[in-house]
Protein backbone atom coordinates (compact mmCIF):
# COMPACT_ATOMS: atom_id res chain seq x y z
CA UNK A 1 0.00 0.00 0.00
CA UNK A 2 1.28 3.48 -0.83
CA UNK A 3 2.50 5.56 2.03
CA UNK A 4 0.22 8.46 1.15
CA UNK A 5 -2.83 6.28 1.62
CA UNK A 6 -1.51 5.00 4.93
CA UNK A 7 -0.93 8.51 6.15
CA UNK A 8 -4.39 9.57 5.10
CA UNK A 9 -5.87 6.64 7.02
CA UNK A 10 -3.71 7.41 10.04
CA UNK A 11 -5.12 10.92 10.15
CA UNK A 12 -8.63 9.50 10.24
CA UNK A 13 -7.47 6.97 12.84
CA UNK A 14 -6.14 9.72 15.08
CA UNK A 15 -9.40 11.61 14.88
CA UNK A 16 -11.41 8.51 15.75
CA UNK A 17 -13.12 8.60 12.36
CA UNK A 18 -11.71 5.48 10.73
CA UNK A 19 -14.08 2.55 10.23
CA UNK A 20 -13.25 -0.92 11.52
CA UNK A 21 -12.33 -1.98 7.96
CA UNK A 22 -9.93 0.93 7.59
CA UNK A 23 -8.38 0.18 10.94
CA UNK A 24 -7.91 -3.41 9.85
CA UNK A 25 -5.99 -2.21 6.78
CA UNK A 26 -3.74 -0.21 9.04
CA UNK A 27 -3.27 -3.09 11.45
CA UNK A 28 -2.32 -5.48 8.66
CA UNK A 29 0.12 -2.96 7.28
CA UNK A 30 1.84 -2.17 10.58
CA UNK A 31 2.01 -5.76 11.80
CA UNK A 32 3.33 -7.25 8.57
CA UNK A 33 5.31 -4.72 6.58
CA UNK A 34 8.42 -2.63 6.95
CA UNK A 35 7.40 0.64 8.48
CA UNK A 36 9.25 3.94 7.89
CA UNK A 37 10.85 5.32 11.00
CA UNK A 38 8.58 8.33 11.48
CA UNK A 39 5.62 5.94 11.83
CA UNK A 40 7.35 3.69 14.38
CA UNK A 41 5.14 4.90 17.24
CA UNK A 42 2.04 3.71 15.35
CA UNK A 43 3.64 0.34 14.77
CA UNK A 44 4.29 -0.10 18.49
CA UNK A 45 0.71 0.85 19.29
CA UNK A 46 -0.69 -1.71 16.88
CA UNK A 47 1.62 -4.39 18.25
CA UNK A 48 0.53 -3.47 21.77
CA UNK A 49 -3.17 -3.74 20.92
CA UNK A 50 -2.65 -7.07 19.19
CA UNK A 51 -0.74 -8.49 22.13
CA UNK A 52 -3.24 -7.25 24.68
CA UNK A 53 -5.96 -9.15 22.84
CA UNK A 54 -4.14 -12.41 23.57
CA UNK A 55 -4.81 -12.30 27.30
CA UNK A 56 -7.13 -15.12 28.32
CA UNK A 57 -9.41 -15.77 31.27
CA UNK A 58 -8.03 -19.12 32.43
CA UNK A 59 -10.39 -19.91 35.29
CA UNK A 60 -13.56 -21.88 34.86
CA UNK A 61 -16.49 -19.55 35.38
CA UNK A 62 -18.31 -20.56 38.55
CA UNK A 63 -21.95 -19.81 38.66
CA UNK A 64 -23.57 -20.90 41.90
CA UNK A 65 -21.44 -21.16 45.03
CA UNK A 66 -24.15 -19.65 47.26
CA UNK A 67 -26.87 -22.02 46.09
CA UNK A 68 -24.95 -25.16 47.13
CA UNK A 69 -24.60 -23.81 50.61
CA UNK A 70 -28.34 -23.36 50.89
CA UNK A 71 -28.94 -26.88 49.57
CA UNK A 72 -26.66 -28.40 52.21
CA UNK A 73 -28.25 -26.39 54.99
CA UNK A 74 -31.72 -27.53 54.01
CA UNK A 75 -30.58 -31.15 53.78
CA UNK A 76 -29.14 -30.88 57.30
CA UNK A 77 -32.34 -29.29 58.60
CA UNK A 78 -34.50 -32.02 57.05
CA UNK A 79 -32.27 -34.70 58.59
CA UNK A 80 -32.49 -33.16 62.04
CA UNK A 81 -36.28 -32.84 61.91
CA UNK A 82 -36.65 -36.35 60.49
CA UNK A 83 -34.45 -37.97 63.12
CA UNK A 84 -36.16 -35.98 65.84
CA UNK A 85 -39.60 -37.24 64.82
CA UNK A 86 -38.30 -40.78 64.51
CA UNK A 87 -36.83 -40.89 68.02
CA UNK A 88 -39.83 -39.19 69.55
CA UNK A 89 -42.18 -41.79 68.11
CA UNK A 90 -39.87 -44.54 69.20
CA UNK A 91 -39.74 -43.58 72.88
CA UNK A 92 -43.49 -43.04 73.17
CA UNK A 93 -44.03 -46.51 71.75
CA UNK A 94 -41.78 -47.98 74.47
CA UNK A 95 -43.81 -46.18 77.11
CA UNK A 96 -47.05 -47.64 75.80
CA UNK A 97 -45.69 -51.15 75.86
CA UNK A 98 -44.76 -50.88 79.55
CA UNK A 99 -48.21 -49.62 80.37
CA UNK A 100 -50.01 -52.62 78.95
CA UNK A 101 -51.71 -54.77 81.64
CA UNK A 102 -49.86 -57.95 82.49
CA UNK A 103 -52.24 -59.59 84.96
CA UNK A 104 -54.81 -61.83 83.34
CA UNK A 105 -56.37 -63.39 86.49
CA UNK A 106 -59.32 -61.22 87.58
CA UNK A 107 -59.09 -62.13 91.31
CA UNK A 108 -55.46 -61.27 91.38
CA UNK A 109 -56.06 -58.06 89.50
CA UNK A 110 -58.69 -56.99 92.06
CA UNK A 111 -56.33 -57.87 94.87
CA UNK A 112 -53.52 -55.92 93.37
CA UNK A 113 -55.73 -52.90 92.70
CA UNK A 114 -56.94 -52.94 96.30
CA UNK A 115 -53.38 -53.14 97.54
CA UNK A 116 -52.39 -50.25 95.38
CA UNK A 117 -55.32 -48.10 96.44
CA UNK A 118 -54.66 -48.93 100.09
CA UNK A 119 -51.13 -47.92 99.71
CA UNK A 120 -52.15 -44.66 98.10
CA UNK A 121 -54.64 -43.82 100.89
CA UNK A 122 -52.08 -44.77 103.53
CA UNK A 123 -49.64 -42.31 102.08
CA UNK A 124 -52.38 -39.73 101.84
CA UNK A 125 -53.14 -40.15 105.56
CA UNK A 126 -49.50 -39.91 106.46
CA UNK A 127 -49.26 -36.72 104.50
CA UNK A 128 -52.45 -35.37 106.10
CA UNK A 129 -51.16 -35.99 109.63
CA UNK A 130 -48.48 -33.45 108.92
CA UNK A 131 -51.15 -30.84 108.36
CA UNK A 132 -52.45 -31.03 111.98
CA UNK A 133 -50.69 -27.83 112.97
CA UNK A 134 -52.96 -25.93 110.60
CA UNK A 135 -55.58 -26.18 113.33
CA UNK A 136 -53.38 -23.93 115.44
CA UNK A 137 -53.84 -21.28 112.83
CA UNK A 138 -57.57 -21.58 113.05
CA UNK A 139 -57.52 -21.30 116.84
CA UNK A 140 -55.51 -18.13 116.69
CA UNK A 141 -57.61 -16.74 113.94
CA UNK A 142 -60.78 -17.33 115.95
CA UNK A 143 -59.30 -15.50 118.89
CA UNK A 144 -58.68 -12.40 116.77
CA UNK A 145 -61.70 -12.31 114.53
CA UNK A 146 -64.98 -12.67 116.27
CA UNK A 147 -67.71 -13.78 114.07
CA UNK A 148 -71.03 -12.49 115.12
CA UNK A 149 -74.03 -14.43 114.25
CA UNK B 1 -32.04 -21.11 31.56
CA UNK B 2 -29.72 -23.97 32.39
CA UNK B 3 -26.20 -23.54 33.69
CA UNK B 4 -24.60 -25.08 30.60
CA UNK B 5 -26.60 -22.89 28.23
CA UNK B 6 -25.58 -19.86 30.20
CA UNK B 7 -21.91 -20.83 30.21
CA UNK B 8 -22.04 -21.37 26.45
CA UNK B 9 -23.36 -17.86 25.98
CA UNK B 10 -20.72 -16.41 28.30
CA UNK B 11 -17.80 -18.39 26.89
CA UNK B 12 -16.97 -16.18 23.87
CA UNK B 13 -17.29 -13.02 25.99
CA UNK B 14 -15.43 -14.02 29.12
CA UNK B 15 -11.95 -13.27 27.74
CA UNK B 16 -13.07 -9.82 26.68
CA UNK B 17 -14.60 -9.24 30.09
CA UNK B 18 -11.36 -10.32 31.71
CA UNK B 19 -9.23 -8.06 29.51
CA UNK B 20 -11.51 -5.13 30.25
CA UNK B 21 -11.19 -5.83 33.98
CA UNK B 22 -7.43 -6.18 33.61
CA UNK B 23 -7.21 -2.85 31.80
CA UNK B 24 -9.05 -1.11 34.62
CA UNK B 25 -7.80 -2.97 37.68
CA UNK B 26 -4.26 -3.79 36.44
CA UNK B 27 -3.74 -6.70 38.82
CA UNK B 28 -4.45 -10.12 37.35
CA UNK B 29 -5.94 -11.46 40.58
CA UNK B 30 -8.30 -8.51 40.91
CA UNK B 31 -9.28 -8.85 37.25
CA UNK B 32 -10.02 -12.56 37.66
CA UNK B 33 -12.17 -11.89 40.72
CA UNK B 34 -13.98 -9.09 38.91
CA UNK B 35 -14.71 -11.29 35.90
CA UNK B 36 -16.01 -14.04 38.16
CA UNK B 37 -18.23 -11.57 40.01
CA UNK B 38 -19.55 -10.10 36.78
CA UNK B 39 -20.42 -13.57 35.46
CA UNK B 40 -22.21 -14.34 38.73
CA UNK B 41 -24.18 -11.11 38.41
CA UNK B 42 -25.22 -12.07 34.90
CA UNK B 43 -26.26 -15.51 36.13
CA UNK B 44 -28.39 -13.99 38.88
CA UNK B 45 -30.14 -11.89 36.25
CA UNK B 46 -30.46 -14.73 33.78
CA UNK B 47 -34.22 -14.41 33.77
CA UNK B 48 -33.94 -10.97 32.25
CA UNK B 49 -31.12 -11.83 29.86
CA UNK B 50 -33.51 -12.83 27.10
CA UNK B 51 -34.85 -9.30 27.03
CA UNK B 52 -31.44 -7.85 26.30
CA UNK B 53 -30.91 -7.83 22.56
CA UNK B 54 -27.14 -7.80 22.83
CA UNK B 55 -25.93 -10.00 25.67
CA UNK B 56 -22.29 -9.33 24.89
CA UNK B 57 -22.68 -5.57 25.26
CA UNK B 58 -24.66 -6.12 28.45
CA UNK B 59 -21.96 -8.42 29.85
CA UNK B 60 -19.30 -5.82 29.09
CA UNK B 61 -21.35 -3.07 30.73
CA UNK B 62 -21.77 -5.18 33.87
CA UNK B 63 -18.01 -5.81 33.93
CA UNK B 64 -17.23 -2.14 33.39
CA UNK B 65 -19.57 -1.02 36.16
CA UNK B 66 -18.28 -3.61 38.58
CA UNK B 67 -14.64 -2.59 37.96
CA UNK B 68 -15.43 1.10 38.35
CA UNK B 69 -17.17 0.34 41.64
CA UNK B 70 -14.09 -1.55 42.77
CA UNK B 71 -11.90 1.40 41.88
CA UNK B 72 -14.22 3.69 43.80
CA UNK B 73 -13.88 1.48 46.83
CA UNK B 74 -10.14 2.11 46.55
CA UNK B 75 -9.53 -1.54 47.27
CA UNK B 76 -7.08 -1.71 44.44
CA UNK B 77 -5.17 1.45 45.10
CA UNK B 78 -2.07 -0.43 46.09
CA UNK B 79 -2.17 -2.46 42.90
CA UNK B 80 -2.64 0.34 40.42
CA UNK B 81 0.74 0.54 38.75
CA UNK B 82 1.17 -2.17 36.20
CA UNK B 83 2.85 -5.47 36.56
CA UNK B 84 1.53 -7.14 33.47
CA UNK B 85 3.52 -9.99 32.10
CA UNK B 86 4.09 -10.02 28.40
CA UNK B 87 4.85 -13.61 27.62
CA UNK B 88 6.74 -14.26 24.45
CA UNK B 89 6.32 -17.73 23.11
CA UNK B 90 9.44 -17.70 20.93
CA UNK B 91 13.09 -17.50 21.91
CA UNK B 92 13.70 -13.87 22.83
CA UNK B 93 15.88 -12.25 20.19
CA UNK B 94 17.45 -8.87 20.75
CA UNK B 95 14.69 -7.16 18.73
CA UNK B 96 12.05 -9.14 20.64
CA UNK B 97 13.46 -7.99 23.97
CA UNK B 98 13.37 -4.40 22.75
CA UNK B 99 9.76 -4.78 21.71
CA UNK B 100 8.88 -6.29 25.09
CA UNK B 101 10.44 -3.28 26.70
CA UNK B 102 8.35 -0.97 24.54
CA UNK B 103 5.23 -2.95 25.31
CA UNK B 104 5.78 -2.56 29.02
CA UNK B 105 6.16 1.17 28.47
CA UNK B 106 2.96 1.27 26.49
CA UNK B 107 1.17 -0.63 29.25
CA UNK B 108 2.31 2.00 31.73
CA UNK B 109 1.27 4.85 29.46
CA UNK B 110 -2.19 3.38 28.98
CA UNK B 111 -2.46 2.89 32.76
CA UNK B 112 -2.02 6.63 33.27
CA UNK B 113 -4.97 7.51 31.03
CA UNK B 114 -8.30 8.50 32.59
CA UNK B 115 -10.60 5.49 33.12
CA UNK B 116 -12.97 6.48 30.33
CA UNK B 117 -10.21 6.76 27.71
CA UNK B 118 -8.67 3.51 28.91
CA UNK B 119 -11.97 1.69 28.38
CA UNK B 120 -12.68 3.20 25.00
CA UNK B 121 -9.15 2.37 23.83
CA UNK B 122 -9.56 -1.18 25.12
CA UNK B 123 -12.91 -1.67 23.42
CA UNK B 124 -11.91 -0.22 20.07
CA UNK B 125 -8.21 -0.96 19.53
CA UNK B 126 -7.92 -4.22 21.43
CA UNK B 127 -11.39 -5.74 21.06
CA UNK B 128 -12.32 -3.98 17.80
CA UNK B 129 -15.92 -3.21 18.61
CA UNK B 130 -18.08 -1.01 16.37
CA UNK B 131 -18.74 2.50 17.67
CA UNK B 132 -22.38 1.61 18.07
CA UNK B 133 -21.53 -1.29 20.39
CA UNK B 134 -19.03 0.77 22.37
CA UNK B 135 -21.67 3.44 22.86
CA UNK B 136 -24.01 0.78 24.24
CA UNK B 137 -21.38 -0.70 26.56
CA UNK B 138 -20.16 2.65 27.83
CA UNK B 139 -23.65 4.12 28.02
CA UNK B 140 -22.40 7.20 26.15
CA UNK B 141 -23.13 8.67 22.73
CA UNK B 142 -20.99 7.90 19.71
CA UNK B 143 -19.55 11.38 19.33
CA UNK B 144 -18.29 11.35 22.90
CA UNK B 145 -16.76 7.92 22.25
CA UNK B 146 -14.91 9.17 19.17
CA UNK B 147 -13.58 12.17 21.07
CA UNK B 148 -12.39 10.04 23.99
CA UNK B 149 -10.78 7.54 21.63
CA UNK B 150 -9.03 10.26 19.64
CA UNK B 151 -7.66 11.76 22.85
CA UNK B 152 -6.50 8.38 24.10
CA UNK B 153 -4.70 7.50 20.87
CA UNK B 154 -3.01 10.88 20.64
CA UNK B 155 -1.99 10.82 24.30
CA UNK B 156 -0.49 7.36 24.01
CA UNK B 157 1.48 8.27 20.92
CA UNK B 158 2.70 11.58 22.30
CA UNK B 159 3.93 9.89 25.46
CA UNK B 160 5.65 7.23 23.43
CA UNK B 161 7.42 9.80 21.23
CA UNK B 162 8.37 11.85 24.29
CA UNK B 163 9.94 8.80 25.86
CA UNK B 164 11.86 8.01 22.68
CA UNK B 165 13.14 11.54 22.26
CA UNK B 166 14.19 11.60 25.87
CA UNK B 167 16.53 8.75 25.13
CA UNK B 168 17.98 10.42 22.05
CA UNK B 169 18.09 14.14 22.67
Amino acid sequence: MELSKIERLLKKYDEGNASLAEEKLLRDYFLNEDVPEHLESYRLMFIFSAREAREKFEEKPKVQPARNWYAWTSIAAILIVGLGIFFFNDSSRELNQNDLGTISDEELALQKTKETLNMVSQFMNEGKSDLVYLKEFNKTKNQIIEIDN
Amino acid sequence: MKETTFLNIIDPVKDKMYRMALRLLTSKEAAEDATQEAILKLWNRKGKIKHYANIEAFAMTVTKNYCLDQLKLKQNNNLRIGHQNYESNSIPLQSEIEVNDEMEWLGRIVATLPEQQKMVFQLRDVEQYEYKEIAKIMEMNETAIRVALSRARKAIRENLIKKHNYGIK
